[in-house]
């Protein structure tokens, strides 16, 4: 095992030279690999000089919960065990990064449902650990397929969000996601979801830098709140105390600490803009009347429709939305000037994206937003929905 | 009741909510403007020096000796508050207290309204709290009171202050307590 | 650094108060003590918990000033909370505390144990959990126990008033059975939990059910258990703390109350390890008990 001793000026513990997370996602040389999201994602924590994660076994996500525990055995990460029950994973979780450590965990549908309590709780302590959420269906009745209507639950919690399309991404943002998370500005849990078994067990090409290089540790002294390891001023600090009882009542505390969490995810636009190279990205024909809004692996499929549609002379693009909170609004009325139709392909059923982009465009803009294709339970989305969703809009007589 | 804020009662809407966000590394935040360091600091001083009861409140990362720059900082500020013709009030720990504060002498997070009402200060310095309990006092402080708030962050500074200097630490202080002699010199006070 | 957070810079004691500038000069602190802490300073140090805002003669607060007094090095001690009474205690203590969520302690503080072992592996931090019955028993008990199993190297006390008082008298898991709470109009209809017991099958090396009648036995109980926790595995106090409020005493009737339970539902239970005891005896040749 190693010791956080063995860590120099220049090397973290397991010896990999430290590096910016600029120079790791930027200029570092790359090289091809071909394997699965949870195989890409033990290759990102490797090269993040991780403290901590705590595990426990749902589908899909397993496989990544246990990659990153081989890479406690090998020495790549301090602290790993598995845990009762997501719930109290979460907790745990909670304890690592409060002490002052660079955490990450992984869940999926039920189990985030399970330890829903804990996410709030983790934005309002402002821990900068970071939740892999490889989504899924959630009972009843019971499923293991992929469908993403968990994320929706995770939307007010005051977690940042965002939302990787494939293998490659979800290296490159699990990466950044520490780094944004852990700006003292920001500092607020983070929740990378990917897709599960599209993005978890899917084989894909990926170019990764080499792993002789980590990111540089996680400072817990720039946190905007002491760690919880006796070391930092004010000796008497409860984190985070039942401030209605200060002077008989304080009644803006709550508030005004309920708005700072808020603000605070707010506050990481500009890094993520940085890393993640904009919040959202633009495939096909940028002056196109038909727009697809998507995150996710719905992206992927758009995309696929887009070709297909330009076959048939029709113009589309794709808007893929990488961070949904902070949700990209000024980015997506700009996407979307002079588009007639955006649609919004789901896997889950109640159309959350959907929603979300019709409150970002409510008085602004002209766009009509349909809702749909959606799908749900681990069907597919296959470009023929899409197709024939955007051909009954444009032209309800004909059809596809 | 004397003193009373823009919104009364509610910590809302915050700076962000508005549009602001803490500066980029190098500049300052003035308003909602992003000036440099130096015209910011020439404003902070010219805004403590000219206010009533200007006030600084030094939080726990200032107050206690637990390392060599806090040391020195506390030697920074102490010539700081006399050259800016300042009070000092410590918020010397975040804790809710019970029964009450003592507004005279203390500033506590959860309330930093009464300190401010009480006392009727009209400008203060936020330096060495904790970026969190800060901004909870901050967004408090501009809401509810006229005072004009500045926050000396060794980080990345705090938009729901009136002007804001981030990444400060002794060298920093330093140069801002040089400027403040000059403005301190230029208004004859 | 340790002690050093408390050190008030010299630029700023003037502006300090008086219960900041006592914690510095006056508070018993492992690093200036040749002897271990204890009681017997309580009456002319200062404490390390200032305010509370629990009932008048609440044993509550009483347990928690002995168990403050007691532990073998607070400078570097993070005590973890649940929701409850004893929340409203927490932020008053001169210590680095958590309190998360209702029923999580056990797990929050397993995390912090392990990243504090990781963090600083020359230092040794103690993390303490103190939560009410219904916190440790009922809504935490999955958490409790599996810490047990863990063999987390924490110590986990229970302030046992035997029902929900911070919500208004509910029967908990640790009410005796035919008492009449609110939620059980006619009488809970359930032994109380042998929580002490369970601690045991579950993995404790040091178990104890008792009052906290006898300032010294608590103060005794507590630095035993958080030594043995550090170095052996998890220990579990479970201490009597009546609700006064909820059983219709009066402020001064807390201590008898206690001492009546001392021979009946908390006579005392002692359970100690093989491996606890030896390293106990150890302990008492070292000077450190």
């Amino acid at each position: 095992m190693s010791t956080i001793k063995d860590m120099t000026e220049t090397k973290n513990w397991s010896g990999q030279t430290l590096v910016t997370a600029d120079h790791m996602l930027f200029e570092a040389p790359r090289n091809k690999h071909f394997m699965t999201g949870s195989e890409v994602l033990k290759e990102a924590v490797k090269r993040c000089t991780v403290d901590a994660s705590v595990s426990y076994p749902i589908t899909p996500q397993s496989e990544a919960a246990h990659l990153i525990g081989e890479l406690w055995a090998e020495g790549y990460v301090g602290v790993y065990f598995r845990g009762e029950n997501e719930f109290g994973v979460m907790s745990e979780v909670a304890g690592c990064s409060m002490a002052g450590a660079r955490t990450i965990t992984t869940t999926s549908g039920p189990g985030t449902l399970r330890a829903m309590e804990n996410f709030a709780q983790w934005s309002g302590t402002r821990i900068p650990c970071q939740l892999i959420l490889m989504a899924r269906g959630i009972n009843s009745p019971l499923t293991i397929q992929p469908d993403n209507l968990e994320v929706s639950y995770m939307l007010e919690t005051g977690c940042m969000i965002w939302y990787a399309e494939n293998v490659q991404e979800l290296f490159d943002m699990s990466i950044a996601a520490f780094i944004v998370a852990e700006k003292p500005d920001v500092h607020v849990p983070i929740v990378t979801v990917v897709d599960g078994f599209f993005v978890s067990h899917t084989r894909e090409s990926v170019m990764l830098p080499e792993d002789d290089i980590a990111l540089f540790p996680y400072e817990p002294y720039k946190s905007p709140l002491p760690p919880i390891d006796s070391e930092t001023p004010p000796g008497r600090f409860l984190r985070d105390p039942f401030v209605m009882k200060s002077n008989y009542i304080s009644y803006a505390t709550h508030a005004s600490w309920q708005w700072e969490v808020r603000s605070a995810v707010e506050r990481s636009r500009p890094y993520a803009e940085h890393f993640l190279n904009g919040l959202v990205h633009i495939t096909g024909n940028e002056d196109a009347e038909i727009a697809f809004v998507t995150c996710g692996t719905a992206s992927h499929q758009a995309k696929e429709g887009q070709r297909e549609l330009e076959k048939l002379g029709i113009k589309s693009k794709v808007i893929k939305l990488r961070t949904i909170r902070p949700f990209p609004k000024k980015e997506l009325l700009a996407a979307l000037e002079g588009v007639k139709y955006a649609f919004v392909p789901e896997f889950n059923v109640v159309g959350w994206l959907e929603k979300e982009v019709k409150t970002a465009l409510y008085g602004k803009s002209d766009t009509e937003v349909v809702g749909g294709p959606r799908v749900a339970g681990g069907m597919s989305l296959p470009a023929e929905a899409i197709i024939q969703e955007v051909m009954e809009k444009i032209n309800p007589v004909k059809g596809a | 009741m004397a003193n009373q804020g823009p919104t009364y009662y509610s910590p809302y809407p915050t700076a962000v909510y508005e549009g602001v966000i803490t500066p980029p590394e190098g500049k300052a935040l003035l308003l909602t403007d992003v000036v440099d360091e130096e015209i910011a600091m020439r404003e902070i001083a010219k805004v403590m020096l000219t206010s009533e009861n200007a006030t600084i409140f030094p939080g726990p990362q200032v107050l206690y000796g637990y390392n060599e720059e806090a040391k020195k900082k506390a030697k920074l500020i102490k010539e700081m508050a006399e050259v800016l013709n300042s009070k000092m009030i410590p918020m010397y720990d975040y804790r809710p207290k019970y029964p009450k504060i003592d507004a005279e002498v203390e500033i506590n997070p959860n309330h930093p309204n009464l300190t401010i009402w009480h006392n009727n200060i009209k400008a203060a310095i936020f330096i060495g709290v904790h970026c969190h309990y800060a901004n909870v006092a901050l967004k408090i402080v501009r809401a509810e009171t006229d005072c004009y708030t500045v926050a000396i962050c060794g980080l990345s500074g705090h938009e729901d202050a009136m002007a804001t200097l981030r990444d400060q630490h002794s060298s920093e202080l330093e140069k801002f307590i040089k400027i403040a002699k000059e403005v301190k010199a230029e208004l004859g006070k | 650094m340790g002690l050093d957070i408390y050190k008030i810079n010299p630029e700023f004691k003037d502006i300090m108060p008086q219960e900041i500038i006592d914690l510095e000069e006056n508070a018993t602190w492992a690093q200036n003590q040749t002897k271990p802490r204890g009681i017997k300073e309580l009456p002319e140090t200062k404490e390390l918990l200032e305010e509370h805002s629990l009932c008048a003669g609440c044993p509550e607060a009483a347990a928690l000033r002995y168990v403050l007094s007691a532990l073998p090095k607070p400078e570097d001690t993070v005590i973890v909370n649940s929701t409850g009474c004893t929340s409203l205690m927490f932020p008053h203590i001169a210590l680095h505390t958590v309190h998360s969520l209702f029923g999580n302690q056990n797990a929050v503080a397993s995390g912090i144990k392990r990243v504090l072992n990781w963090r600083f592996p020359d230092i040794e931090k103690d993390v303490v959990v103190l939560a009410g019955d219904g916190a440790t028993v009922d809504i935490g008990l999955d958490y409790t126990l599996q810490s047990f199993f863990r063999q987390e190297n924490i110590t986990t006390i229970c302030f046992d008033n035997e029902v929900y008082a911070n919500t208004g008298g509910q029967e908990s898991g640790m009410t005796p059975k035919g008492q009449v709470f609110k939620m059980a109009p006619t009488g809970k209809k359930f032994e109380k939990v042998k929580m002490w017991e369970l601690a045991k099958t579950s993995g404790c090396h040091y178990s104890i059910n008792m009052t906290a009648s006898a300032p010294k036995a608590v103060a005794k109980a507590v630095r035993e258990a958080i030594l043995i926790a550090r170095e052996i595995g998890p220990t579990y106090l479970n201490i009597y703390t009546p609700c006064i409020l909820e059983i219709g005493l009066s402020a001064n009737e807390g201590l008898g109350e206690m001492k009546d339970q001392d021979k009946d539902r908390f006579a005392s239970y002692k359970y100690v390890s093989p491996e606890a005891e030896e390293f106990l005896k150890k302990c008492k040749a070292e000077g450190r008990l």
